[in-house]
């Protein structure tokens, strides 16, 4: 059977490469690439994503639809010209129909390769010394040729299924729809033939993406093959119809039981899916359950050791707590969902826990009960595991991943959020931290320094913390040091960007920002004894931040395409400039009030437009920055269901969580900096609104709970009222 | 080989009766020619022979078990020309057989260079399929019915479209292969049948009005074919069938089938032609092929 079967495919792969059709399907596939980069011109300044995920995408999701047509085109012609009156007298069709799929996911598989090499020597001289042979023939393997072999699996197993080209035509745009329309728009395994992919990053190549595109991939092959498998005994027989002749196919357990092995790996792997937590979509804002925490459930000190795998993407990680009191009653913790804890003890014996699947904001509760009357003991918890994403960010960026170039971890995905205890102290903890001895890392946001290289290719990294760590980053990193005045800057940024910051002149660039900044609002507060990290972030992290001691901006500020852009304004120097701007109003404590209008965004947004304003001229920054305000807020105002917010309660909370995003992200980036540039202009001009902001800035020590609205109507003996844009 | 048609039925899903409770046995080697008018159901008989169809009633054996149970072993013994068939058109001929070959699981290469020989089609062997004639697309239908050797070969109308000479030259190809084989031949050319042919079936309205030998369905029409001279306008007498009329200085000289000559004919040496047109006009006069055993 199986030697008749390889003799069918051996003369259908034969015969379809010399099919114009397939030809014709080859050279579309091939040709589709660029037309990523045409339709998407800026979508990204990643280089890597740019000429690499969006042409592949392109292809994948252009070529999918081209084997398909194909796949059913070859399917019909058989029929339609009668060669299969001659076949089927001498041979099943049903194998032959097998061997003429087979044959065409051959071709689609030489295809793929042929399109990498192609586009190979472009791709390679577009990206220069960001290019990675590896990663940019993983690209093609698990986007462009799983997808291609799921469309012709599914075309072949509809046209079987109806023997029509027009129903075959018909289903295909329906399931094909699903994936493409707005149902599926974020969802990595909805979409099976437009993967969804956030970003790459050049500096910091991370394979999340591309583990969860196999991964993707897999399922869908297995849903393509159980279906198409499913086909083989709709093979029309005895010129009879679908139902007759599946009737009498039905039998061949060897067609049905890998149909049946295939449909449950499908179910098995999308349910148990590692990458993507099972909670809500958006990120949930509710207020957390308010725990009772009493002075005497008290935490001496912390040991977390932590080891990463990059080759599996895991972590193993123990956590000893040394308790004073244990809390009486269930104690909570939070985990991420994707690790599990392996064992719990107390003064050695092992405590009863439950892990409830509830997922929310990327956490797991786990309940667990001391026996109170024990003191001062230690609590043991052992946990590993593949760190998933938060469902509610995971569309936008990746916060959870240990690979082998690049390692970013949040919160509980580092260590248990341990609830009914506190330390009392700042830093109880001490982080012992494993990893390549060729990435550095960064904990809570700064760079750690104390490390033992064990000598098999890893170093454990050392450092004292408090019991919550919000983040753990490791890198590729050069990290330059200099001064501006008594401040000691540490530049870290991407090794790969290397040649760009020293052709450019970046650290001459950064030190101008601080000096304009210095100089306008009063010296950095945010500098931690003298000191300022400055971090470059993963473009496949959201955006940058601050904190105090540290900065941290977006990779894509260093990519050889934002920096050849001059004909875009607000350029991603200036999302540089923004975030370094953080570092003075992001340490105000800014409190969010009137609907998250005022938070530390607007101020940051207004400094940004003077800082532009000065250094590229007025007119620049009318155009890039206030016009620009302008015509969002105005947006904002014409909106249906602004002007009737009655309406809309009446929507789906889906929708009503989308307007509500936008609108605040507006309030914070648009609206608010228009307030301000009122108030300038009501305050007497720049001069009097610069210094305000530095008494503002010079007095935020005595705002404990946050520098309010109302505070900075104060500071500029203006009303609400004063300010109302309307 | 040995195939048993017993009691086969077939209705269409349509609701058309195609074959009504027909029966018949073969064994190699046979020559059969299947004559019939259009619609008669012969190719519902052939397609029915290749397992293409499933009968409505009845069974078929293949060397006495079911045609069903047998369906691989009859796939690798069949060689099948159907009337109207499709051929790839971007492959050459040399490819197309090679592809027919791997489907008929024949690993020798010579397989396909003796059939092309057999069908005179060895200088067309690198000819892209679209390029050829129609009667060359025809010949490569029979090599690919004839590659391997098969030990029943079903042919429908195989020589539509040759010319004369090519058909006369496939016939006795044909003939050469029934020496150790099973060969259906169904053919509206009755001089093919009484060429080559040792059994002839004739198929009207799904039933099988005759099964035997030529000479004896050309026995039985003796006293029912004449000839007449009548003149033009003249009615065609009740009951008479015109085989042919030969315009003449006489008038029109007309042959005719019937099963009562009118008295001015003159009685004449049937043909094949002869007995089959009056075989077909006379259902009654069905032979049972149970009373009267096939001929080999």
């Amino acid at each position: 059977m199986k030697r008749i079967l390889f003799s069918f495919y051996r003369v259908e792969l034969k015969r379809l490469l010399s099919s114009r059709n397939v030809i014709t399907a080859a050279i579309l596939s091939m040709l589709s690439l660029p037309l990523g980069n045409l339709l998407y011109e800026h979508s990204s300044r990643v280089m890597s994503a740019r000429y690499i995920m969006t042409p592949v995408l392109t292809g994948t999701t252009v070529g999918a639809v081209v084997w398909a047509v194909v796949m059913i085109m070859e399917s019909d012609r058989l029929q339609r010209s009668g060669v299969h009156i001659l076949t089927d007298a001498v041979a099943p069709p049903a194998s032959l129909s097998a061997a003429r799929t087979l044959a065409l996911l051959t071709i689609s598989m030489i295809v793929t390769a042929l399109t990498a090499l192609v586009y190979l020597p472009y791709t390679a001289a577009r990206m220069s010394y960001l290019f990675s042979p590896g990663f940019y023939f993983a690209n093609f393997a698990v986007f462009m040729l799983p997808t291609w072999w799921i469309s012709i699996l599914l075309a072949d197993a509809l046209y079987q299924i109806t023997r029509r080209v027009e129903g075959s035509v018909i289903l295909y745009i329906a399931i094909a729809g699903v994936s493409v329309s707005g149902i599926a728009s974020s969802d990595y395994f909805m979409r099976w033939i437009n993967p969804f992919v956030i970003t790459y990053s050049d500096g910091f190549p991370s394979i999340w993406p591309l583990r969860i595109g196999l991964y993707t991939r897999v399922i869908w092959i297995c849903i393509a093959l159980a279906f198409w498998l499913i086909s083989m005994l709709c093979v029309r027989r005895y010129q009879r119809g679908l139902v007759f002749s599946f009737r009498k196919n039905v039998r061949k357990l060897y067609i049905l039981a890998p149909a049946a092995v295939s449909a449950a790996a499908a179910v098995c792997l999308w349910h148990f899916q590692p990458f993507i937590d099972h909670g809500p979509e958006y990120f949930d804002y509710k207020p957390e359950i308010v725990l009772e925490i009493d002075d005497a459930n008290r935490i001496s000190s912390i040991l977390y050791s932590i080891e990463l795998d990059p080759a599996s993407g895991t972590l193993s990680a123990k956590a000893e707590y040394d308790i004073q009191v244990p809390y009486r009653g269930e104690a909570l913790l939070y985990l991420n969902p994707g690790y599990r804890i392996t064992s719990m003890s107390y003064d050695g014996e092992a405590v009863p826990f439950r892990t409830v699947d509830s997922d929310i904001n990327g956490q797991r509760p786990t309940y667990f009960e001391l026996p109170e009357q024990l003191c001062n003991k230690t609590l043991v918890i052992e946990y590993s595991g593949f760190p998933t994403q938060g469902k509610c960010w995971s569309s936008s960026m990746v916060m959870d991943t240990i690979d082998r170039d690049y390692i970013t971890l949040s919160t509980c995905a580092i260590v248990p959020m341990l609830e009914n205890y506190y330390t009392g102290v700042d830093k109880a903890a001490i982080a012992e931290i494993t990893i390549p001895d060729n990435l550095t890392p960064f904990l809570n946001h700064a760079r750690m320094t104390q490390y033992v290289d064990n000598g098999d290719g890893t170093k454990t990294w050392t450092e004292r913390c408090p019991k919550y760590l919000s983040d753990l980053t490791a890198g590729y990193y050069t990290i330059d040091t200099f001064n501006i005045g008594e401040l000691e800057v540490d530049f870290a940024y991407g090794t790969a960007y290397e040649e760009t910051v020293r052709e450019n002149d970046i650290q001459q660039a950064i030190i101008d920002i601080l000096t304009y900044c210095s100089d306008h609002y009063g010296e950095l507060f945010s500098a931690d004894d003298g000191h300022l990290l400055l971090r470059q972030e993963s473009s496949m992290f959201m955006g940058g931040y601050a904190v105090t001691g540290v900065s941290t901006w977006f990779e894509t500020i260093l990519t050889p395409d934002t920096l050849r852009d001059t004909d875009k304004g607000a350029s991603a120097t200036e999302v540089f400039i923004h975030e370094m701007i953080h570092q003075w109003w992001g340490g105000l404590g800014l409190s969010c009030t009137n609907e998250e209008l005022w938070s530390p965004e607007g101020l940051t947004v207004y400094s940004t437009y003077r800082l532009v304003k000065e250094k590229y001229g007025a007119l620049y920054a009318q155009q890039y920055y206030v016009d620009a305000w302008k015509k969002s807020v105005d947006g904002q105002n014409r909106s249906f269901y602004n002007r009737h917010p009655e309406y809309l309660a009446l929507l789906p909370e889906l929708y009503q969580s989308q307007i509500a995003s936008a609108n605040r992200g507006i309030n914070r980036y648009q609206r608010m900096p228009l307030m301000i540039l009122k108030a300038e202009e009501l305050v007497g001009g720049e001069e009097q609104m610069d210094e305000i902001l530095r008494r503002m800035y010079a007095d935020q020590d005595q705002y404990e709970n946050g520098f309010g609205f109302e505070d900075f109507l104060r500071y500029c003996n203006l009303t609400e009222e004063d300010l109302n844009l309307e | 080989m040995k195939i048993d048609v017993d009691h086969i039925t077939m209705i269409y899903p349509s609701g058309k009766k195609a074959l009504q409770d027909i029966s018949l046995h073969a064994e190699s080697p046979n020559f059969i020619g299947v004559l019939g008018p259009n619609g008669a159901g012969k190719t519902t008989l052939m397609k029915l022979l290749i397992a293409g169809l499933l009968p409505t009633k009845g069974e078929i054996l293949l060397n006495e078990m079911p045609l069903l149970s047998q369906e691989k072993y009859l796939k690798s013994q069949l060689g099948y020309l159907p009337q109207s068939f499709g051929l790839y058109d971007e492959l050459t001929v040399w490819q197309f057989l090679d592809y027919m070959a791997a489907l008929k699981n024949i690993k020798d290469p010579g397989a396909i260079t003796e059939v092309l020989e057999r069908t005179n089609m060895t200088g067309q062997k690198k000819t892209r399929i679209r390029s050829l004639s129609g009667g060359q697309r025809q010949r490569v239908g029979i090599a690919q019915a004839l590659l391997g050797n098969p030990q029943l070969i079903i042919l429908d109308e195989p020589t539509v479209g040759l010319d004369p000479e090519e058909r006369v030259k496939f016939r006795n190809i044909f003939s050469e292969m029934a020496q150790d084989k099973i060969v259906l031949l169904s053919t509206h050319i009755v001089e093919d049948v009484q060429a080559v042919c040792n059994r002839v079936l004739v198929i009207h309205d799904g039933l099988i009005l005759f099964d035997g030998t030529p000479s004896r369905l050309i026995a039985q029409t003796e006293q029912h074919v004449g000839i007449y001279h009548a003149q033009l306008g003249d009615a065609v007498p009740d009951g008479c069938q015109i085989v042919s009329k030969v315009h003449t200085a006489d008038g029109i000289r007309s042959r005719i089938v019937a099963e009562h000559l009118p008295p001015y004919a003159q009685p004449c040496e049937p043909t094949l032609e002869d007995a089959y047109l009056y075989c077909i006009h006379r259902p009654q006069n069905r032979i049972d092929p149970r009373e009267e055993p096939a001929a080999k």
